[in-house]
Order: C-alpha cells, then sequence, then structure tokens
C-alpha cells in the first residue's frame, strides 16, 4: 500500500493532496505536511488589504477539513529529505518539525513512497534592507496576515488625505529580481479604487515601481493582443489603465533599500534614486524554504535535489544559454526530481529553467529582471497533474520513467485578473489570458503565443469573474459537492 | 485643487502618460455596459475553460 506526503498545503499541495485523496482508496496514505494552519486563497488577499473581506473570508482551517477527508495532517516544517533512506532501511523519509497542534519543537521522521514538494515560497523581505512589515517599513499582501495589516496602515493613509494631507503611496516590486506583478498591479488599482471613491484621489500620488522592462511585462516578457483591429503589446493595455487613473509608473527599477519615507533604487541605466513615499507596499524576492537532503549515509547531496536559492531540481533544461537560444523545452513536463523520480514539486517550488522576461544588467551589474510566476491557475494545474501521474503509478497504469500526464509551462495557458472595486456594477478590471504561459517561438513564430486564446479586456465581466473565482475556488479548496468539476 | 488639475492636465503631454492610450467615451460605456459585460463574461469564461482544458496532456 502506497503512502504519499505532500509538502505544503497552497494551492499546489492542497490540490495533490485533494485529487489523491478521492482517488485513492483508503488502504494508502496521504500525509500532509505544512506549517500552516490555513489554507489560503491568495488572490483574494488583495480585497484583505482594502478592507472589502475580512481574512475568514479568504482562509479555512486545515486539520478538520483534512481528518473529514481521511488525510493525516502535520502542523509542521519539513527540515530534511532523505531519497535514499537511512540507517538499517532503504524506506525514503523526510524530517520535519512541529510548530502546531500542541506539539512545537517536536522533530518526527515521516516515511514515503511518493513525494511531493510543494511547499511555495518564503517570502525573503531579508533580501532587501527595510522591507516588510515586521522588521521593514513597508506592508505586504502576500499573506492574509500581511494583507489585514496593511489595510490598517492604509486606514491611516485615508484618515491623513480627508485631514487635507498630501500623501504619496507607493505599490510595486520591492527587489530587483523579484515576481508576482499582477498582485502589486491589483493592489495599486484597489487603492487607487477606494481613495477615488471617497473623492481624495487628488491629494495622494500614487506611484507603481517594478522590475520590469516595460509595464505589461507581468514576468512573462509581456504578450500581444488584439485590439480593436491591431495586435497590440500589453505595455499598450497596462499603461493605459495606470494613466487613465493618473497613477504614475517608474519601470526598471530595482529596489535596493527601503527607509522610512524613503525607497532607494537603481534603474537599468545605472542610476541611484530615492523615492519619497508615505504608505509603500513592496513585494519582496522569493526562495524555497531552504530544506537539506542527505544520502543514505548522511552525506549532503542538497544539491541534487535544489538549486541554491532552494527550488526543486526537476526535468528542466538547466543548460546556460542565452535569452536568443531559450526554448519551451525547456521548461518542466512531469515536475519530477531526475535523481529521484518519485519525488515531484508542483507549483512555486520547482526551479524553473531560466526567466521568461529577458534579463537586463546594469552597469552596476545588478540583474534587474521578473521571476517567472507560477502562482495561482498553473499551480493548481501542476497539482492536479502531479496526482494523476502519482495516481497511475499506485494503479499500475503507468511507471515513473515514463508519466502520461504533462503539465509543462509552455504548454499551459494562465488568466491573471486584475480587479478593482468590489460588488455587482462598482468595479473593474483588466482581464489577461495568456497561452501558453512560456512563449513557444516555434510554434507562434510570430507573436510567440495564440492571439485567440492571449487576449486582454478590460470591464465589469473580468471583475464579476475574479469574484466568481473566489467563491468557486473556495468551493473546490473546501471540497464541497462536486468540487472536482471545477477547473483548477 | 482645479488649478493643479489644470497643470497636470497641459503637462500630460511631456510624461509617460501622453504615450498611453486612454478609452474614450463609448469604451467606457460599453466597459460598464450590463448586456455586453454579459456576454463578455461568457466568452472569457469559455476561453479560460478552454485554456485549463490544454493545459493538461
Amino acid at each position: 500500500m502506497a503512502k504519499v506526503v505532500v509538502l505544503g498545503s497552497g494551492i499546489a499541495g492542497h490540490t495533490t493532496a485533494a485529487y489523491l485523496r478521492k482517488w485513492l482508496n483508503k488502504s494508502h496514505q496521504v500525509v500532509v505536511v505544512s506549517p500552516a494552519k490555513y489554507y489560503q486563497f491568495t488572490p483574494s488577499n488583495i480585497w484583505v488589504g482594502v478592507g472589502r473581506m475580512k481574512p475568514e473570508q479568504v482562509r479555512f482551517e486545515l486539520e478538520p477539513k483534512y481528518k473529514k477527508w481521511g488525510i493525516d495532517f502535520k502542523q509542521a516544517k519539513a527540515v530534511s529529505i532523505h531519497p535514499e533512506g537511512g540507517e538499517g532501511s532503504d524506506k525514503p523519509y523526510v524530517t520535519i518539525q512541529y510548530v502546531g497542534q500542541g506539539k512545537e519543537g517536536q522533530t518526527e521522521t515521516v516515511d514515503y513512497d511518493f513525494l511531493v514538494n510543494a511547499t511555495g515560497p518564503q517570502l525573503r523581505f531579508d533580501k532587501t534592507e527595510g522591507l516588510g512589515p515586521e522588521h521593514g517599513n513597508t506592508v505586504s499582501v502576500c499573506n492574509f496576515e500581511h494583507a489585514s495589516h496593511a489595510w490598517s496602515e492604509l486606514q491611516k493613509v485615508i484618515k491623513k488625505l480627508e485631514a487635507g494631507e498630501r500623501q504619496n503611496i507607493v505599490i510595486g516590486i520591492g527587489h530587483p529580481g523579484a515576481t508576482c506583478q499582477g498582485a502589486a498591479f491589483e493592489y495599486i488599482l484597489n487603492v487607487y479604487h477606494e481613495i477615488d471613491r471617497r473623492g481624495l484621489s487628488d491629494l495622494a500620488t500614487i506611484t507603481y515601481i517594478t522590475n520590469e522592462y516595460e509595464i505589461g511585462d507581468f514576468a512573462m516578457g509581456g504578450a500581444y493582443i488584439r485590439r480593436n483591429g491591431y495586435i497590440t503589446p500589453t505595455k499598450i493595455f497596462a499603461e493605459s489603465f495606470l494613466a487613465e487613473r493618473e497613477i504614475y509608473w517608474i519601470k526598471r527599477a530595482g529596489v535596493k533599500k527601503v527607509e522610512k519615507g524613503k525607497i532607494h533604487y537603481e534603474t537599468l541605466s545605472g542610476e541611484f534614486k530615492e523615492l519619497p513615499y508615505d504608505f509603500a507596499m513592496l513585494i519582496p524576492a522569493f526562495s524555497g524554504p531552504g530544506m537539506k537532503a542527505f544520502d543514505k549515509n548522511g552525506g549532503d547531496i542538497t544539491e541534487k535535489l535544489f538549486k541554491p536559492n532552494g527550488f526543486m531540481v526537476v526535468d528542466a533544461d538547466y543548460t546556460k544559454k542565452p535569452y536568443e537560444e531559450w526554448k519551451a523545452s525547456d521548461w518542466p513536463e512531469t515536475l519530477q526530481n531526475p535523481s529521484y523520480p518519485n519525488i515531484f514539486a508542483p507549483g512555486i517550488a520547482f526551479a524553473p529553467p531560466h526567466t521568461i522576461s529577458k534579463p537586463f544588467t546594469s552597469p552596476n551589474g545588478t540583474t534587474i529582471v521578473p521571476a517567472p510566476p507560477r502562482t495561482g491557475m498553473p499551480s493548481g494545474v501542476m497539482g492536479k497533474v502531479t496526482a494523476q501521474n502519482i495516481y497511475e503509478v499506485i494503479k499500475g497504469k503507468a511507471k515513473l520513467d515514463k508519466l502520461r500526464h504533462k503539465a509543462s509551462m509552455s504548454k499551459m495557458g494562465a488568466a491573471c485578473i486584475v480587479s478593482a472595486g468590489y460588488g455587482m456594477t462598482n468595479g473593474m478590471a483588466a482581464t489577461m489570458t495568456v497561452y501558453p504561459i512560456v512563449q513557444d517561438w516555434d510554434k507562434y513564430p510570430e507573436f510567440g503565443r495564440s492571439l485567440t486564446y492571449t487576449m486582454g479586456e478590460p470591464g465589469l465581466a473580468g471583475h464579476w469573474l475574479k469574484w466568481f473565482m473566489h467563491y468557486m475556488f473556495l468551493h473546490k479548496a473546501k471540497g464541497y459537492p462536486f468540487w472536482w468539476l471545477l477547473p483548477e | 485643487m482645479e488649478y493643479k488639475k489644470h497643470l497636470r492636465r497641459v503637462t500630460r503631454g511631456y510624461t509617460d502618460f501622453s504615450y498611453a492610450a486612454i478609452p474614450g467615451k463609448t469604451v467606457r460605456f460599453f466597459r460598464r455596459c450590463m448586456i455586453w459585460q454579459a456576454w463578455r463574461w461568457l466568452v472569457l469564461n469559455i476561453k479560460i475553460l478552454r485554456i485549463v482544458a490544454f493545459g493538461h496532456s
């Protein structure tokens, strides 16, 4: 009987565990190891960050849910992986350290037949001096606690605006190599909406600061879309959204340091500049969780499993080559570790072969380029495909070296809905879909992507869709009736 | 306040804003028109569903 251990309970990990539990009978064991007490639907944190939703509306407790489903939940962080087993046993295992369930600090070993590393990102505020809500000067919307704190700080700014005091608001990317531009873009539109509906937008100077080469790059090298008879880059689409609201932007900027009231950044041309602020929400750099790996004799094999940034090595082509030679086929398909094929890494946990956007370096040697996005929809798809592959291997329908299901980001699409406002009529969204996420210049030589399925559309429809998705994905994550019929 | 608004408008052509397309009245109307947007909601849903289906092989 097989035992599958899933590390992480975010979109990828939760999806994998939920499908495996549904498909496998109870003689097989599914274990989830996660330091998080709650599942959170991260995209809706934006609404928490502007006070439109309470944290309770975007999260639910994992332990009771998993208990009901028959999943063994351990509220712990994974410390090390031992893929060859240890002394006296060849059975692979992971070492975990509890952070909850009344066992705080206790360590335990959990053996496995299949390991799914879906640990998601570590928020590396420490990579930029002065960044972050805990030890720094900025706020964040990366989790519901941060988003809730962001809203309380934003309320102070709104109070000052109401008192007639001018305020500088800066929202964007807090590291030269960070990703999640979509979240920052969505948050800035929501902040604008909240200020504007109170009639205070004339007093606020709102600025978007980003490491993108052009606005609308969204860490995917931008895209081309059909609009009104023209084929236009997403730069036009995204800039239009900002210009319409008189939101300023600074692009090609790598934030280096944040002091109280002052952001220090370097531009791609090598200049060092400062930007004053009263309220700043800047997305930090991400890394893997920093797990170690050991062989049977206790030798350190971390580099066989992880890249230096902590993300897991998978079936990607990591050969160093120039941007012009990057191929869609560089991207992983089954998300298996090449040395230990019973270890999978769906979602943010896998190490991408390279960025999607073209990297640029300033004369001072700072590489300013967004890391590839792997959140939301792609994470869900990768989680489901991982579950399908593991299920088929357990049932003898496939072998680990010949898996049938694939989820390459160069063959998968994504939807990014940047929605501002709240309610049926009082919202506006920029809906962007791309297919595929990573440009495939062999299949689509002209624009790298399908123009039928790559589109950008502003309007109320996208706003409804985002709202609908919030309820639909929480319905799915909670395992309510017919959840498996809902797409990722 | 009105003067500040005016200043922003007259200097717009010398900022990044001058390169960005600003939607006109008709575009803004259709962005909020419930019937048109209901249709677009359906179209977006179908396209996204197809994208999700392509993503699994």
